[in-house]
């Protein structure tokens, strides 16, 4: 940048428009830095830009951009090369002026002591250099400094959530009509949304965006700037307004597959999330294996592994596939055992009580779940599986094989509630003193007073109603609850059987064929929800656009030529 | 589920049968995690990479059914059914 005086605006401006010249995007990012510490040349430009417009943004900015536009002819209007179709003229490029102009009073003023005036000023050029992107050959330059900004302005907009006090001033300013409001992160993953969907949709690349295997244009940045909003989005728990993301990129985005691992795995891992957030566990399931699966096993990388396999183990535990030894034992799995293993442990021994203390929030893991956001989920799906062990359990030990060959086994449901007794009712002793409990006849004194009534702190009573005669009430599960609980596993294909009304007794379909009356009247879970599962999963795109020919999602339907029904 | 704080240690407290005081309840596990998923430094990394050292192939244990039938199990249920009324 020699050999221009003391001009610095001038010396940049001219590599800008060299670099863009030589269509290096790479280059122009390089240049267009926003982030301290500068070198010594952005310090003269800084200084220098500070002396010549010490006026407010709009007046400086219509004074630097005729400067801008003259020094960076390659914005102008331009005739092109063969072989594209904008009809011999390329656009002019104004956004482009217009961006640099912000770019330059960004430099001017940026402070980054001030977390709220650096999220308005990253937004304007956010959303500059957004408006840059869409021109329709040029834009593709700025998409690699436009990753870099949105990056920042992430890490500002989370930054800012994490710090209410900072914008509580203007929380009540930002409502929108509907009188929702609507959070500074959520407006910033809206500005990235936008860049997004021009890759997303840029037209001017080759049919289905794919070419030599790798995505064409600015296709190439669909990934990477949609894992920017989903991490703003999940970060600020706003997860319902992913889906739009995950829906445009299931119609209209070339496969995952084609894309750099980075952007595989950081979008797998939200959609995984996201479809656990929905209770939608087979889909999550196969994201998040893919995610686990595809990321690196290099060191650096334990944590980011480490928070897909949390949602992994959990996914796989309500489905019914339970983590191994060599998974507990890997490096990223530190601490899961201890947390994971109690719990598989009372499902596979249908051992009711653990399980309402391993779920209770009370318990000393309980705010590690909530903080993942997984407790719920793993107490009301995993229960299903516990009630099935304790249903065939109590088979094992009751179960009756039939007076004859022909008939079926059966199991008498009042055993089963029984057993539901039981556990629910050494779940509501403190824990010290079911434990201590050695059975009948090797009872301590105190069982005497403490049976069948919970401890106080086990009920809940409003404080408002404090001091009225109020006693929490129990209710122990009935007969009537298990035959629907019994019902409720037989729909669900966990258990094979029919129920008798009239008898209260459980019959096993099946018995002589598969060998054994525990076989056939429960079937492997994992077995059971594989065979009513399949492969799709909103929002993972797995083939190209239009290829084969085959309808699907994204393929597209056109009606033109059809004629009306009766014509 | 009662969401009041038991007065008692928890489930898992080897030391369940000490005093129970508020100041020493507090949890290692309430320290929090980082959740953020932090963007990768690199773009991209080479297949081998993903390679788990023992191989996929035994990550997840899909059948786990309890066979065991220990007889204290059977004791206690019968047990519970005098107090149903049944048999």
């Amino acid at each position: 940048m020699a050999g221009f005086g003391g001009n610095w605006t001038k010396k940049v401006l001219v590599e800008i428009n060299a670099t863009l010249k030589r269509r290096n995007s790479v280059r122009l990012q390089s240049i267009l830095v926003i982030e301290p510490p500068f070198d010594e040349i952005y310090t003269q430009l800084i200084n220098e830009i500070r002396q010549q417009y010490p006026v407010p943004h709009t007046e400086a900015e219509e004074r630097l951009q005729p400067i801008i536009k003259e020094i960076v002819t390659d914005t102008h209007e331009e005739e092109s090369g063969d072989g594209d179709d904008l009809g011999g003229i390329v656009p002019s490029w104004g956004s482009m002026v217009s961006f640099l102009s912000c770019w330059l009073l960004f430099l001017r003023d940026v402070d980054p002591s001030d977390l709220l005036k650096t999220y308005e000023r990253l937004n304007e050029l956010q959303t500059r250099a957004n408006s840059a992107l869409t021109h329709p050959t040029k834009g593709i330059l700025i998409l690699p400094t436009l990753i870099g900004y949105a990056k920042v302005f992430a890490r500002v907009a989370i930054g800012l959530d994490k710090h209410p006090e900072l914008i509580a001033h203007l929380v009540s300013a930002s409502s929108s009509e509907e009188g929702r409001s609507e959070t500074l992160p959520e407006k910033a993953a809206n500005v990235i949304r936008q860049a997004f969907s021009t890759c997303l949709n840029d037209r001017y690349t080759v049919p289905g965006g794919v070419k030599s295997g790798r995505p064409d244009g600015k296709k190439i940045g669909i990934y990477r700037m949609a894992n920017m909003c989903l991490k703003i989005l999940f970060q600020c728990e706003k997860l319902d307004n992913c889906k739009q993301i995950f829906n445009n990129i299931y119609n209209s985005s070339p496969p995952l597959s084609i894309y750099p691992a980075s952007d595989r795995v950081t979008y797998l891992y939200y959609l995984g999330r996201y479809h656990f957030s929905k209770d939608a566990f087979f889909p999550a399931l196969l994201a998040l294996q893919k995610a686990y699966d595809d990321c690196s096993k290099a060191p650096p990388y334990k944590h980011q592994r480490r928070l897909i396999l949390i949602y992994l183990i959990t996914v796989n535990l309500i489905l019914g596939r339970f983590p191994s030894h060599e998974l507990y034992s890997r490096p990223e799995a530190a601490g899961l055992r201890q947390r994971f293993e109690p719990i598989t442990q009372a499902i596979r021994k249908g051992d009711l009580e653990s399980f309402r203390r391993l779920t209770n929030l009370n318990h000393e893991f309980a705010p590690w779940f909530l903080q993942f956001r997984i407790f719920y989920q793993i107490e009301n799906y995993c229960e299903v599986q516990l009630w099935r062990s304790l249903f065939r359990k109590v088979f094992l030990h009751f179960g009756e094989l039939g007076a004859s060959e022909r008939a079926a086994p059966t199991l008498d449901l009042w055993k089963v509630l029984s057993a539901f007794h039981f556990y629910e009712k050494r779940a509501l002793l403190p824990a010290s003193m079911a434990q201590a409990d050695g059975g009948p006849g090797k009872r301590h004194i105190n069982f005497i007073f403490q049976q069948d009534k919970p401890l106080p702190s086990a009920g809940y009573v409003d404080p408002d109603f404090d001091g009225l005669d109020l006693k929490p009430e129990f209710l122990l599960p009935d007969i009537i609850e298990m035959e629907s609980i019994a019902s409720s596993l037989i729909s669900q294909g966990f258990m094979n059987g029919f129920i008798s009304h009239k008898q209260k007794r459980l019959a096993i379909i099946g018995a002589r064929r598969a060998g054994s009356a525990v076989k056939a009247g429960w079937p492997n879970y994992w077995s059971v929800i594989l065979g009513r599962s399949n492969d799709e999963v909103m929002g993972w795109r797995k083939d190209t656009m239009g290829s084969g020919g085959a309808f699907g999602p994204g393929s597209v339907v056109r009606l033109s030529g059809l004629k009306a029904a009766g014509e | 589920m009662s969401a009041q704080p038991s007065s008692k240690p928890g489930a898992t407290d080897p030391k369940a049968d000490a005093p129970a005081s508020k100041d020493a309840q507090k949890p290692a596990a309430q320290l929090e995690e980082d959740d953020e998923f932090e963007d990768f430094p690199v773009e991209d990394w080479p297949e081998e990479e993903t390679q788990l050292p023992g191989g996929n192939a035994h990550l997840w244990e899909e059948s786990w059914d309890d066979d065991d039938t220990n007889e204290d199990f059977a004791v206690q249920l019968r047990e519970e059914l005098k107090k149903l009324g049944q048999k």
